[in-house]
């Protein structure tokens, strides 16, 4: 760490608008949505005092709000906006554009789940867009929000891909918590001005972007996204060394506390949830964390890594605060994929769907259910 | 048609969750009133999806669907569609939306099931702003308020969109404007909604005390300003033409409508008085009343 920086009390959503702000962010179009709307607030207020210079618009919906998103990304200007649930599942035409359109364009998403009307946190919406070619970072702490939209455009703009960085309803994004906000030049240094590409507009260079490819060629494009895709969880890796070298703080694709060979049972969770486990942890000590902070693309690499040092009968539970429509979470489903070929018996939580408090003792009930031979997903405290 | 103000069969159960002042209930009180039990209500995100009560509790002795933001008229005509399908022709099929859901995300379902002549009736209660999500800026958001996306210097710049033109260039069958102030006129108006067949719209000025920032005491007084200032004039469009429904003698200024919501507050000065540039902008918004109102009174000396 080079020197102490100062320490704010800040809610989840002012870290994210605060890092915006420190990525020298030119131009937000926003959509109000609850919890998201005071990241869209607090950056007004912090443009209207002139304590930030960009543009910010109010625009007619989520789908114009992601569009124009694309369309300012495309001349190369830096570009955010923050959204939540029912305004991610309008933007998803756009979110696939904007992947495939390849433009770093880094989002917060506050997560809620669809209908019928809630607004509390839930990684249905984000998770259910897994598909569409973003890079998604799960945040545990304000403190990770703000680093890690800093972090995420300069990855994103290293692979030419769009980030989200997700933050969990209410838990996060209003709770206050200690902050250490870093100087601006630091930031600065950590991430230059953005550069051009082949995939932003050049006047002087005219070209056509999206227009229709036949069936002969249409799979190279896929082909390059797939490139990015995988080396981003080593990008990530390396972005956050680099992070920690100027603001040292680490971070990693994931993140294992108490894995070893004497470890019983792994719980595999994210955002706030794990927060809670780590608090658990002290009572148990053969039970390990481990957290999905990278989740797209998955961080298989990282995962085989730390699992090599677990003994085979250790339990993995994923805890998982989404519903898919599928038997199994998303967190199961992509973990026994990562966890393909091993023998660990696995089991899957259905944990905090639409915003349910997940205490201490869930996470006790969790480590000291008995599944038995029962291979179906539990859903706990319903 | 009876005229007066009272609720004849009430269609709304008491201990709704609205504000103080809420315009939504006292709006929906009317229309639930008139339109009586046999009748669909579809209901995008706004105020009222909370009014209408959380699960599992519903503010009303009608079906409400709980639609997507952007997708009321659409959704509601699927309803009338599937309602036809199985010969019940005559059950209303009511929209109450705000003004984001209508001006903004919900346009194009709204465009759309307009020029299709669907037959539903669509309610927009305009008070100016997402006020669900706590006040920020809307395109119906009037020259001059302050919201929480356009704070402080950065206010509205523009006029807001002149939705009853846009739902006249549709040529739909009947709509009007109305006020809470005006109860008779609202009522009539309500009345008139339910008799024609076809697309119906009716644009209700919005109370909103904590969105505008005013006294609930005072809602019913502001909402009687914003007429009597033409602000929100009251007229009805049958057939293509414009009919106004209410002439104030002599207009009040614009200003003494402004003046007495909290939003407008820094466009006057402490003690009363206005400063050059604020004057201007005050100005701006008077001429534009001045302007609409002609206009939509020269149709009527077309007629
Ligand atoms: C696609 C989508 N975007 C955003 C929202 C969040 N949202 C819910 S209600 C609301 C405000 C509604 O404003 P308005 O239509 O004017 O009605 P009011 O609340 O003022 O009555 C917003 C932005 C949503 N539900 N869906
Ligand atoms: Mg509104």
């Amino acid at each position: 760490m080079t020197e102490v920086q100062p320490i704010q009390v800040i809610k989840g959503n002012t870290a994210a608008a605060v890092a915006a702000k420190l990525c020298r962010v030119k131009y937000i179009p926003a959509y109000p949505i609850t919890p998201q709307t005071t990241i869209i607030e607090e950056i007004a207020s912090m443009i209207a005092k002139k304590e930030m210079d960009a543009n910010m618009v109010n625009m007619e919906s989520e789908h114009s709000v992601f569009s124009a998103a694309l369309g300012s990304s495309m001349t190369g200007a830096r570009t955010f906006t923050a959204t939540s649930g029912q305004g991610l599942f309008y933007a998803h035409e756009v979110l696939h554009a904007i992947a495939h359109f390849r433009q770093p364009i880094v989002i917060c998403n506050v997560g809620r789940p669809s209908i019928p009307w809630n607004i509390w946190a839930d990684q249905s919406d984000s998770l259910s867009q897994r598909d569409t070619g973003w890079l998604q970072f799960y945040g545990e702490s304000s403190q990770e929000i703000l680093d890690s939209i800093i972090q995420g455009y300069k990855i994103a703009e290293k692979l030419s891909l769009p980030v989200m960085v997700v933050s969990d309803a209410f838990y996060q994004s209003h709770t206050s918590e200690n902050v250490n906000v870093p100087e601006q030049e630091l930031v600065d240094s950590y991430l230059p001005q953005r550069k051009i590409s082949e995939n932003t507009i050049q006047v002087e260079s005219p070209k056509s972007f999206g227009g229709l490819v036949p069936p002969e060629i249409y799979d190279r494009f896929n082909k390059l996204h797939w490139e990015a895709m995988n080396i981003a969880e080593e990008e990530t890796i390396q972005a956050g060394k680099e992070f920690s070298k100027i603001f040292g703080r680490e971070y990693g694709a994931v993140e294992a506390v108490n894995i070893n060979q004497n470890t019983k049972t792994i719980l595999v969770a994210l955002s706030t949830i794990t927060t809670t486990i780590r608090g658990v942890l002290a009572k148990y000590p053969e039970v390990g964390l481990l957290k999905i902070r990278l989740f797209r693309p998955f961080p298989v690499i990282s995962i085989t890594e730390i699992m090599k040092s677990v003994s085979p009968e250790c339990r993995m539970i994923t805890i998982d605060r989404n519903y898919m429509g599928e038997k199994e979470g998303c967190v199961h489903q992509e973990m026994k994929r990562a966890l393909y070929g091993k023998n660990f018996p696995i089991y899957d939580v259905y944990a905090g769907v639409g915003g349910k408090d997940v205490p201490p003792e869930t996470i006790e009930r969790i480590i000291n259910f008995d599944f038995g031979q029962n291979v179906d997903p539990v859903w706990i405290d319903i | 048609m009876t005229n007066n103000f009272y609720i004849e069969q009430e269609m709304m159960y008491s201990g709704s969750l609205g504000c103080r002042g809420c315009g939504w209930s006292m709006m929906v009180r009317y229309i639930s009133d008139i339109f009586g039990e046999d009748t669909v209500y579809v209901v995008p995100a706004c105020c009222f999806s909370i009014i209408a009560g959380p699960y599992p509790m519903n503010a009303l002795k009608n079906n409400i669907v709980h639609s997507l933001f952007a997708a009321s008229a659409a959704t509601a005509s699927g309803v009338r569609a599937g309602l036809d399908a199985q010969g019940k022709n005559k059950t209303q099929v009511v929209v109450l939306a705000g003004d984001g859901g209508t001006f903004d995300i919900g346009l194009q379902a709204l465009s759309g099931a307009a020029v299709r002549n669907e037959n539903i009736v669509y309610i927009c209660n305009n008070n100016g702003a997402y006020m669900n999500t706590g006040i920020q800026s809307s395109s119906a958001t009037p020259m001059g308020a302050v919201t929480t996306t356009e704070p402080s210097v950065h206010f509205k710049k523009n006029n807001p969109k002149d939705l009853m033109a846009i739902i006249k260039a549709h040529q739909v069958p009947y709509s009007a404007t109305a006020s809470l102030a005006f109860l008779e006129d609202y009522r009539m108006k309500l009345q008139m909604a339910k008799k024609h067949y076809g697309f119906r719209f009716l644009m209700v000025d919005g109370i909103c005390p904590p969105g505008h920032k005013i006294e609930p005491e005072d809602a019913i007084k502001v909402a009687r300003l914003a007429v009597n200032s033409n602000a929100f004039p009251l007229f009805e469009i049958v057939e293509g033409k414009n009919k106004i429904n209410h002439r104030p003698e002599n207009p009040i200024p614009v200003t003494e409508y402004l003046r007495l919501q909290g939003r407008f507050k820094h466009l006057f000065s402490t003690n009363g008085n206005r400063d050059n540039r604020n004057s201007e902008i005050l100005e701006d918004i008077q001429r534009n009343v001045d302007e609409r109102w002609i206009e939509l009174g020269g149709n009527i000396f077309n007629i």
